[in-house]
């Protein structure tokens, strides 16, 4: 092959190349003959440049805000917030609840943070009253919730829910009396989490009619990496 | 919408370690690259995965781009499908994994190809319509699906060698088109 003449079996095989449909030993000669034969290599460059036009068949889609927070997270780090802090102690609180009443029928050491969290997030109502710190457990497939403060009235409840991306707000259940809970988290949601949003929500009593939040919004917050 | 220098730009500077320039590339390209990587992965959570692992290595090999004749959306494009195709093909073991064979767009073309490939895009549409219609879904299956000869061989019941006659001939029908 000289430089200006390009054969018709270099111009499939650059075009072999870009689909990624020849075997293992071809692709890799025909790697290593990029470096050396700038013709052949313009070739290459040519068919990735017209077949990335069949992209342009595809409809954009915007991705979920959480793709660019975990991908920023995984270049640049996590911004940790000194939140678990005070979830501790609620939790401490939690467990000595339990403790002294022992309920029957009731773990008496009453629902633990997880160790090793793969998410967390803090939920803070506007006027602050009401405080939640949620840790989820990978490992088993449930998310720890324990609460702070928040005044319930009387006939009503308040429901946490998880929201994946663009997807309607799946309940987590009515929040107890006690001060914290553990809940699991179906194994579709569980792929979903990075991002997702729990909030909660004023119901009546027993929790939400509809399945959807029905009241006001108290409190929202972000899963983030923990 | 971003013009192609913007993209240029802010390839550029994402190379020197720029976070907003990396996150107005982001902003202005990753609907683009997301509806492509679904497209190819057919799942919404793995697409969402494969995209951030996609602008990590934008971040990481943005200085690998170079203004050559090419446009940045190509690179970027590249980057994506090869990405998501080395997912799917990693579900499916022992097949070729395009990082390892395929470089991406790093080839400096010459004068004649580059001024080629600066012809519109889009060309590629009309082009495909004048390739048989099962020849232009075996060319499409390969860059969108990942499909190799043994698959596309069997999809459309030839014979490998014949698959490949077909394939290749097929390209070579695109391409004297396109330079047409």
């Amino acid at each position: 092959m000289t430089g200006t003449d390009k054969s018709d079996d270099d111009r499939a095989l650059a075009g072999e190349y870009v689909l990624g449909v020849l075997p293992p030993e071809e692709a890799r000669a025909v790697s290593a003959r990029l470096a050396t034969d700038p013709d052949f290599a313009a070739l290459v460059a040519s068919w990735q440049d017209d077949l990335a036009g069949l992209a342009d068949e595809i409809a954009p889609v915007d991705p979920p805000a959480r793709v660019l927070r975990a991908t920023e997270r995984r270049l640049f780090g996590a911004r940790r917030r000194r939140w678990w802090g005070w979830a501790a102690p609620v939790a401490l609180a939690a467990a000595l609840a339990a403790a002294v009443l022992v309920w029957p029928g009731f773990d008496p050491r009453g629902p633990v943070p997880p160790e090793a969290p793969a998410y967390r997030a803090e939920l803070v109502s506007q006027d602050g009253d009401l405080r939640l710190a949620a840790a989820y457990d990978a490992g088993a497939g449930t998310l720890f919730v324990a609460r702070e403060g928040g005044v319930v009235p009387a006939g009503r409840a308040l429901e946490l829910w998880i929201i994946a991306g663009d997807d309607a707000p799946v309940s987590l259940g009515v929040l107890p009396e006690s001060p914290a809970m553990v809940v699991a988290v179906a194994p579709d949601l569980r792929t979903a989490l990075d991002g997702a949003v729990l909030a909660v929500s004023d119901e009546p009593a027993g929790g939400s009619p509809t399945g959807q939040p029905t009241g006001a919004v108290l409190a929202a917050g972000a899963l983030t990496e923990a | 919408m971003a013009t192609r220098d913007d993209l240029e730009v802010w390839l550029a500077r994402t190379a020197q370690g720029d976070r907003a320039a990396f996150g107005a590339l982001y902003r202005n390209t990753s609907a683009k690259l997301f509806g492509l990587t679904w497209r190819i992965l057919k799942d919404r959570g793995e697409a969402e995965e494969a995209l951030q692992e996609i602008y990590v290595k934008v971040w990481h090999g943005a200085g690998r781009y170079r203004v050559n004749g090419y446009s940045p959306m190509t690179w970027l494009i590249t980057v994506a499908r090869n990405h998501a195709i080395d997912r799917l093909r990693r579900r499916r073991a022992g097949e070729v994994v395009l990082d390892e064979a395929i470089q991406v767009a790093d080839a400096r073309p010459g004068p004649e190809a580059a001024a080629v490939a600066r012809s519109e895009r889009g060309r590629i549409e009309a082009c495909f319509e004048e390739l048989d219609g099962q020849r232009a879904d075996a060319v499409r299956r390969a860059y969108l699906d990942g499909e190799t000869y043994a698959e596309l061989a069997e999809r459309f019941a030839v014979p490998l060698n014949t698959m490949r006659t077909w394939l290749r001939r097929s390209l070579l029908k695109l391409r004297e088109c396109l330079e047409r």
